[in-house]
């Protein structure tokens, strides 16, 4: 904590001498990335030399990439120099109690139901959350201390545990991964960091929220969870973010380290701006997620409700390196209007007697386009692995699009890979059976869909889940009739 | 990114162009695919539709382009041993994708057209379809075959026209140095006609033939038309054989492919338009491969209109080092609603290092519509094979019975009986 305010007041001191320009409550570094501006985000941070010089190879490798054209969609026209890649919050509050925030975000919070407590972290009402790119504090960190978990802020990370993150760091997502986990190495700014110790069982769900709250600014944020021998934790990640006309680039990199015996169950509920009808503004997501199951019987688990973002990219993937190692994919993704989901996992079995399974959701509304990219790839060594993967389609309306590209690569001839999709749409029937209930339409699409994503939806923890089904019937407010 | 396969085979077909004559009904269509080649050479395992395949050990300085070569050693007996036993069929011989009408049958079937390839561009038929159908600016090998093939057929059935007997083709490759062939072939068959067309292969040399076979299908209105090929070979055997098919309103087309081991490569691209409403296509394929044999099968099937069924079934068997690539896509266009797609790949692998790689896609931009996918790679069930040794039956006897048994869901769709014979007996050969 200390440590923050210390660089937030280093920052303030500084300000003259590194020209920035100050917004009323923002400190924005200059558009533009060079050498220069990953010595000051590095010398901002204090971090250690080893720290920077992993920046600045990452920037290297950075500069000598290009973006990929693989993708299922059109790639907006991106120019990394006319991004402000720093942007610290000067003061922790935003506003002084919740009759201050916008009624409209409010109401959206009630819909959700989300806990008074939340709606004021969300709204920026004084409570410690992930602001913008510092993250100012973290919940429950003296109770996780007595069990020695480190819950703390990456940039906390870096100076009190620097042997933990200079062992890690990078480790299950290189720099040279691909061009956006290069930037985010280059650039990160902060993020979350994670250690469960051996044998303990993390008792609370962890969780950060992330806003993007100034305009221009791409976040890149960095996560890194490390699950010693034998401990368990459940790590939830939500989004907001406010309405933008600009587009605003986010492009994370998250790893997880499950040892023997472990277990990481990693959440996610993304509903960031997704843009107006016509598909301006909104949030591009591309973000690299990775974890790798290193000791033997440990387990990885990704489950994402993804509602937002005009461009949402990612592949949640896990390394299963240990054997008899397990890992889970379970999604649900829904476009509308012009939202683009380009989304999916890869599950790498390179241990023995390694198991998978993948539950996509797909759902497409009014222009959206939702594609499920997904590859499954047995290693020779990886005998007797098992996968099984099911993904599934829902289009509502006649111009919107589903699509499945599923890899397939099998070198081992006692593996056993299974996969199946279905595209389908709400049936008539359904719908007339729920409308003659009494139910109208928009609520009867909702119930129709929540039952669709149930599989996935009943991996979220308890308040999560509730949360998300909320989510999922507004998002598609609007798409029938 | 480097997208193209440098070798001298490559000046060698620029070069084979530059000396051709350029004139003639195909001369424009020649020098589009022409350019295109020249643009996109051939295809490095970085463009998405080779990911899993290498050509590169395939396109080897030493080929030479030949064409029309006939083989003196070709007897009647070679053709007869390829005979498809118990199938009444016209017999068709050609060597290199040259018509050897002295080893063929007459065909004196009413409307029924077959003819040398370039004999036949003249004729409104050949020209109202040839070319219409093949994208030689994506396909980087229909681009070498339509600007060099000099060899193959054209076949045409008029309107109303039913030819009963089934036509098997026989396609013999031979020559004296390792060559690079390109035969292409064109299928008419009109409004309500109806044709069935067979075809095997045979290798009597001993050099290496890379045979790069592009066929263009086109089944009109309500007419019907049944392919089989039957891929069998040794190892000097390489072939890339691409299919385009044009389907209009209400008719039905079928393709049945077996891939046997011994050929060293096998490639086969199928893509079939449904350009008209209520139209049905099946397409049945079954690959069982042996030491470090490539099989690789793509598919495209496009929905165009309202109302249209497809349905696709694709089994694999890998024995020893072989690798088998499947990639199936189903494309369903936004007007193309009550659509019924249905795409499956189930793989067995045997073999301690054979591999397989499955990429079956779908692409739906309609909303009314059935689709559906399934892809499974695993092996034989050893409860079952535990259960037939315990009745006697020995461990080979025991696994060819469960290979059978497997691709079952595929033989069992062939309608004619002698064809269905022979296709179990060649898979009982092949898993020696």
């Amino acid at each position: 904590m200390s440590t923050d305010l210390e660089i937030l007041n280093q920052v303030e001191a500084e300000e003259y001498k590194y020209g920035f320009t100050t917004d009323i409550d923002m400190e924005i570094l200059p558009k533009g990335l060079s050498e220069d501006t990953i010595r000051f985000i590095s010398s901002k941070k204090n971090e250690p030399e080893w720290l920077l010089e992993w920046r600045l190879k990452a920037f290297r490798q950075f500069e000598k990439m290009e973006l990929p054209s693989w993708q299922n969609f059109e790639m907006p026209e991106f120019d990394f120099q006319d991004i402000s890649y720093y942007a610290a919050p000067k003061k922790k509050t935003q506003y002084k109690s919740l009759d201050e925030v916008d009624p409209e975000l409010l109401a959206t919070f009630e819909k959700l139901g989300i806990p008074l407590t939340e709606q004021k972290m969300l709204a920026g009402v004084a409570v410690d959350a992930v602001f913008d790119s510092v993250s100012v504090a973290t919940t429950f960190k003296e109770n996780l201390k007595e069990l020695g978990i480190i819950f703390c802020s990456f940039g906390e990370a870096v100076q009190e545990h620097p042997e933990l993150v200079k062992q890690y760091l990078g480790t299950v997502v290189p720099s040279t991964d691909n061009i956006f986990a290069a930037l985010n190495a280059a650039v990160f700014s902060d993020g979350s960091f994670v250690y469960i110790p051996k044998g303990v069982r993390c008792p609370m769900e962890l969780s950060t929220y992330f806003r993007i709250n100034a305009q221009n600014t791409g976040q890149f944020e960095r996560t890194l969870i490390i699950a010693d021998e034998s401990s368990y934790v459940s790590y939830l990640e939500g989004c907001t973010a406010p309405m933008r006309d600009e587009n605003q680039m986010h492009a994370a990199v998250v790893e997880l380290i499950a040892m023997q015996d472990a277990e990481i169950k990693y959440s996610t509920v993304q509903n960031w701006y997704p843009g107006d009808k016509d598909g301006k503004g909104g949030i591009y997501n591309f973000v690299t997620k990775r974890g790798i199951c290193k000791g033997d019987r440990s387990k990885i688990s990704w489950t994402q409700v993804e509602t937002g973002s005009s461009i949402t990219w990612k592949y949640p993937s896990v390394i299963l390196k240990g054997d008899r190692s397990e890992g889970e994919f379970y999604s649900v993704a829904v476009t509308k209007n012009k939202q683009i989901a380009d989304t999916g996992t890869k599950i790498y079995h390179i241990g023995k007697d390694t198991r998978s399974r993948i539950i996509s959701k797909g759902i497409s509304a009014g222009n959206g386009q939702n594609s499920y990219r997904g590859l499954v790839q047995v290693g020779p060594n990886a005998a007797h692995a098992r996968n099984f993967t099911q993904c599934d389609s829902l289009l509502i309306g006649d111009r919107c699009g589903a699509h499945t590209f599923p890899y397939i690569e099998s070198k081992n001839n006692t593996a056993m890979v299974e996969h199946e999709a279905t595209t389908s749409k709400i049936g008539e029937d359904q719908i007339f059976y729920l409308n003659q209930r009494g139910i109208d339409t928009e609520k009867a699409v909702a119930l129709i869909v929540n039952g669709y994503c149930k599989e996935v939806l009943n991996q979220l923890p308890m308040e999560f889940a509730v949360e998300a089904q909320k989510l999922l019937a507004i998002s598609l407010e609007g798409s029938v009739g | 990114m480097n997208t193209q396969i440098t070798s001298s085979l490559y000046d060698q077909c620029i070069a084979t162009y530059n000396t051709e004559q350029k004139e003639g009904t195909l001369a424009a269509i020649r020098k589009q695919a022409f350019t295109s080649f020249q643009k996109n050479g051939f295809p490095s395992t970085k463009v998405e539709d080779w990911k899993y395949t290498n050509l590169k050990p395939f396109i080897q300085d030493n080929l030479q382009l030949v064409y029309g070569e006939t083989s003196t050693a070709l007897t009647k007996e070679i053709i007869e041993s390829a005979l498809i036993p118990g199938l009444d069929a016209y017999i068709v011989v050609l060597v290199n994708g040259q018509l050897q009408k002295t080893l063929s049958h007459q065909i004196n079937e009413k409307g029924f057209t077959l003819l040398p390839i370039l004999e036949a561009t003249e004729l409104p038929a050949f020209q109202q379809h040839f070319g219409k159908y093949t994208d030689v600016t994506k396909h980087h090998l229909t681009a070498v075959n339509t600007a060099l093939f000099k060899d193959g057929l054209f076949v045409h059935l008029t309107k109303s026209q039913v030819v009963e007997k089934p036509i098997h083709i026989i396609h013999v490759s031979t020559a004296k140095t390792d060559f690079f062939t390109q035969p292409r072939y064109l299928y008419v068959v009109e409004e309500n006609a109806r044709l069935k067309v067979v075809e095997t292969y045979i290798t009597t040399t001993q050099v290496k033939a890379v045979v790069n076979q592009l066929t263009e299908v086109f089944v009109g209105k309500s007419a019907n038309f049944q392919q089989y090929n039957i891929q069998t070979g040794d190892a000097n055997a390489h072939f890339i054989q691409h299919t385009e098919v044009f389907q209009e309103t209400t008719s039905v087309y079928n393709n049945y492919k077996f891939s046997m081991p011994g050929i060293s490569f096998l490639r086969n691209n199928l893509h079939i338009a449904l350009d008209g409403e209520h139209i049905e296509s099946h397409m049945y394929g079954l690959y069982l491969s042996g030491g470090a044999q490539l099989v690789d099968n793509h598919t495209i099937v496009d929905h165009r209109k309202p109302n249209c069924q497809s349905n696709e079934h694709y089994k694999g068997v890998m024995q020893d080092a072989s690798t088998g690539v499947f990639n199936g896509k189903i494309f369903v266009q936004e007007d193309a609603q009550k659509t019924n797609a249905f795409q499956q790949n189930n793989n067995l692998i045997l073999g301690d290092k054979a591999s397989v790689n499955s990429k079956p896609q779908l692409e739906i931009f309609a909303d009314d519509v059935k689709c559906s996918h399934g892809s499974t790679i695993g092996q034989f069930n050893n409860e079952a094979l535990f259960y037939l040794k315990t009745r006697g039956i020995g461990d080979e006897k025991a696994k060819t019975l469960l290979v059978q048994a497997f691709a079952f869901d595929v033989t069992d769709k062939i309608p004619d009986e002698s064809i269905q014979d022979f296709v179990n007996g060649l898979i009982e050969e092949g898993l020696k």
